[in-house]
């Protein structure tokens, strides 16, 4: 018998067409989805493609209106020459540029190489490696290339056109960029290889998306804490030059700056060697990195991790709590087995899920900065313009001695939300456990209600706690005020777990996509509704009381009355109208 | 019978019926499984074995029909009956972030057990499923074939009178698989019942007093093999009596061809 060798080519052995397959792909992954979208998610993606082109259009003209009045001579008598910063403008953004696409691409690939769970698929098909590699890439680049173009291209255009450069600068102005992106994605792709050495990639991804999460929440609210209003003429200047730093004589990325500057400027020169070195150091960075992470990937050396740490030593069980706490003792007495064990276990879970963690981390921020602001103020109402009647001013400064409370509720309820709304979906598809088991439906609802209820309490009266010591209040006072904090997280809890109960989703891989539904948003409304009505219920009374001159200790006692009976209703009925659908979760 | 254990039944299905929507799920099953018997719960890919299970421990409400486990009616007296079985999914969705020394607490806390009774039980099982190494690791670092292992370990946790498994040895490895089997005998013969789906023939076979074969909802035969044997055409082992009342026979054409 004779065998043939044939000559004709293996499947899938022209890179590029494969590269194209396998984008379209992505392409008709994208479309499909959006096509069998519910019709508000697709005007919804309408509404914001026209979002992004109207926001391009405003950034144009605000840069171009910008960098025309930093050329103002008016502008230059009260901060001198701004020249060297607008020359370090194209550096700055490109800059910016890089570092951001570098990070938002660390991000895109490790979840795109080592928690999508399609590379097994690809790399099992007749295409090559490098095919499947460059298509990652890409999908790493494209949004986020998307998203920095629409920051930077209508400032260096804005700048091209104050400046009056030549028409050469704006096609130039997207090539670096594109390439800038090639050489910020193709290092982002060692960095993930190299850190998935070290750490496991979901853990990696949980970090990651913790301190985002913080970054952002924290650079969102520094607004808050700034004191614009004080910025100096010299603090502004500082700031320019701070930017102008980025403009060195060794950073690539200052030629590649440099190279637009110069060609739209008409130095050709000079323009045509940085554009050339730019693109070739990009194009160069790029396929060392593609090949090296190809090589990397697929020879296992990123999967294999390096211990860093030591085994634990297996712990020893815990005996029984004879000889503890007398509060543990309590507890344990008190509280049913079932229901501390679905405390202990829900703790575990929130503190060790770091993406759990950003969503909880936030309130305390929120209320960090609040408190901070109110001690700022001294505790004394807002003036306005001085034509208010004194009793007006009176009973205000009255009630702004409960404004601790106000505080401390408002950043107990943001924790809250997040706590009672999701007690039951945060089970995920680990719910059978507790459906399986031999737990009523009341033991449940307690012990959901306490997972929410003590940390948010904790929460809510430390910061009451602090205000009130820092502000002085009289114990009476802070006694009151905690009563009350007490009574309205109470039935705060029962309402939005009611809500967690009516809109309880179990079918989400992460986290942050717990929240399915209207019912959130219902609770929320809901429960801001009920903390309305039940401040008022407290703190009405008191101030009442205040205004007609009679003794505060009766005010505070109606008010108690009142709110607390208020607090109370609302904390129990509704989740005892819902006690029968508890019993049904997870049945669809 | 295996054994010589007492008749009295700790699981019994009586018209069981699950509808979604125009899809009937389930039709009409009744079964009784006793004390210290194995039943092996078989059947083609969506005929309805998960959803039967399902209802059998209280994850699922029927339509109509009963459930009794334990002699305890799964919708009237839940709790009890809960305490009185375990039970295996398929897929085993544990809380990652627990250790598997922290999960099976969480169990034993949950069915109430004895503060050392959980200590020491946790120790017999993770011992017993090799899992002591690995017993203070994040369940979400460990394999599937030890995620099956620690679901199996939680479903023991209250040394439970009926067992209810479905598909156990997917994704374990022979030793463990073996294991499984053997454990799953001595359960039966201290007087458990176990009742388990599964698709691998020779197991049910070889471990099953009894067995059930459900198809498009409804159960078609229930019997021991001898039994099962006499309801076919002639056929002797398990796989040719299945194809043959579940109708995946005419696939030996489709291979032939494809062959």
């Amino acid at each position: 018998m004779t065998v043939t060798t044939q000559t004709q080519p293996q499947p899938g052995s022209n890179l590029w067409r494969t590269v194209g397959k396998l984008l379209r792909l992505r392409w008709v992954i994208f479309t499909s989805s959006f096509r069998r979208g519910k019709l508000r998610n697709k005007i919804m993606t309408i509404i914001l493609g026209l979002l992004i082109l109207g926001g391009l259009a405003v950034v144009f003209v605000i840069s171009w209106a910008l960098l025309k009045f930093l050329r103002s001579p008016q502008l230059a008598e009260y901060v001198g020459d701004v020249s060297p910063f607008l020359e370090s403008v194209p550096v700055v953004v490109v800059s910016a540029a890089f570092v951001l696409i570098l990070l938002a691409s660390f991000g895109v690939l490790l979840q795109a190489l080592y928690l999508a769970g399609d590379m097994e698929f690809l790399l099992s098909a007749p295409i090559p490696i490098r095919a499947v590699f460059v298509t990652k890439m890409t999908q790493a680049i494209l949004p986020n290339f998307g998203l920095i173009l629409l920051f930077a291209l209508p400032v260096l255009y804005g700048l091209g056109y104050s400046e009056g450069y030549n028409f050469l600068y704006y096609p130039l102005v997207l090539i670096v960029l594109a390439s800038l992106a090639l050489a910020a994605a193709g290092l982002a792709s060692l960095l993930v290889m190299a850190v998935v050495r070290i750490f496991p990639a979901r853990r990696v991804a949980e970090i990651l998306g913790f301190v985002v999460a913080i970054l952002s929440f924290t650079c969102s609210q520094s607004g808050q804490i700034m004191n614009y209003s004080r910025f100096s003429t010299g603090q502004a200047l500082q700031a320019f030059n701070m930017l102008t730093r980025l403009d060195s004589f060794w950073s690539p990325l200052a030629w590649a700056g440099h190279s637009l500057a110069d060609i739209g400027a008409g130095r050709w020169l000079s323009g045509t060697a940085l554009f050339l070195v730019t693109v070739g150091m990009s194009g160069g960075i790029f396929a060392l990195s593609l090949a090296t992470s190809e090589r990397l990937y697929y020879s296992g050396w990123a999967s294999v991790q390096v211990s860093t740490r030591s085994k634990r030593a297996a712990r020893t069980p815990r005996r029984a709590a004879s000889g503890g706490l007398p509060l543990a003792a309590l507890v344990q007495r008190v509280v049913p087995p079932p229901v501390r064990a679905i405390v202990v276990k829900d703790f575990l879970m929130l503190r060790r899920d770091l993406r759990n963690m950003s969503q909880l981390v936030t309130p305390l921020i929120l209320g960090i900065l609040y408190a901070f602001m109110l001690i700022r103020r001294g505790g004394e109402p807002p003036a306005g313009r001085g034509e208010a009647p004194a009793e007006f001013m009176a009973a205000l400064r009255g009630l702004m001695v409960y404004a601790n409370v106000g505080i401390s509720l408002f950043v107990s309820w943001s924790l809250l939300s997040r706590l009672a709304g999701m007690a039951f979906s945060q089970e995920g598809k680990s719910y059978w456990l507790l459906k399986a088991s031999p737990v009523s439906t009341g033991k449940l609802l307690s012990a959901k209600f306490l997972v929410a209820f003590l940390p948010t309490l904790a929460l809510g009266w430390g910061f009451l706690v602090i205000i009130s010591l820092l502000q002085g209040a009289g114990l009476g006072l802070l006694a009151f005020s905690m009563a009350a904090v007490f009574l309205i997280i109470g039935g705060t809890t029962g309402l939005n777990l009611t809500f967690g109960v009516l809109g309880a989703n179990f079918n989400w891989e992460d986290p942050r996509r717990i929240s399915q539904g209207s019912a959130g948003c219902l609770g929320a409304v809901a429960s801001f509704m009920f903390l309305l009505a039940s401040l008022a219920l407290f703190f009405g009374p008191t101030t009442l009381i205040d205004v007609l001159g009679g003794p505060q200790w009766a005010g505070q006692l109606i008010g108690l009355l009142l709110g607390g009976a208020f607090s109370l209703a609302v904390g129990i009925i509704p989740l005892w109208m819902v006690r029968r659908r508890v019993a049904l979760l997870m049945e669809k | 019978m295996a054994n010589g254990i007492g008749n009295s039944t700790l699981i019994e299905t009586q018209h069981l019926v699950k509808r979604y929507g125009d899809k009937v799920a389930v039709s009409d099953v009744s079964f009784e499984v006793q004390a210290g018997e194995v039943f092996g719960f078989l059947g083609p890919n969506g005929a309805g074995k998960t959803t039967t299970i399902k209802m059998i421990v209280g994850l699922l409400q029927p339509t109509s029909g009963t459930v009794k486990v334990g002699g305890y009616d799964i919708q009237t007296q839940p709790l009890l009956a809960k305490a009185a079985s375990g039970y295996v999914p398929d897929t085993p969705n544990l809380y990652p972030k627990l250790s598997g020394r922290e999960l099976l607490r969480f169990v034993g806390d949950l069915f109430e057990m004895e503060r050392q009774q959980v200590d020491r039980r946790i120790d017999e099982l993770l011992r017993l499923f090799d899992l002591v190494e690995a017993g203070d690791d994040p369940i979400d670092s460990y394999s599937h074939g030890m995620q099956q292992k620690a679901a199996l370990a939680a479903a023991l946790m209250h040394d439970p009178k009926v067992l209810v498994l479905d598909e156990p040895t997917v994704g374990l490895d022979p030793r463990s698989a073996r294991l499984i089997k053997d454990m799953l005998r001595q359960l039966a013969n201290r007087g458990a019942a176990v009742f388990l789906s599964t698709h691998i023939l020779e197991i049910a076979e070889r471990m099953c007093d009894r067995i059930g074969i459900i198809n498009q909802g409804q159960l078609i035969a229930v019997g021991s093999m001898e039994e099962l044997r006499s309801l076919g055409k002639g056929e002797t082992s398990l796989e040719d009596i299945f194809l043959s009342l579940t109708g995946g026979a005419e696939y030996a054409e489709i291979t032939e061809v494809l062959g």
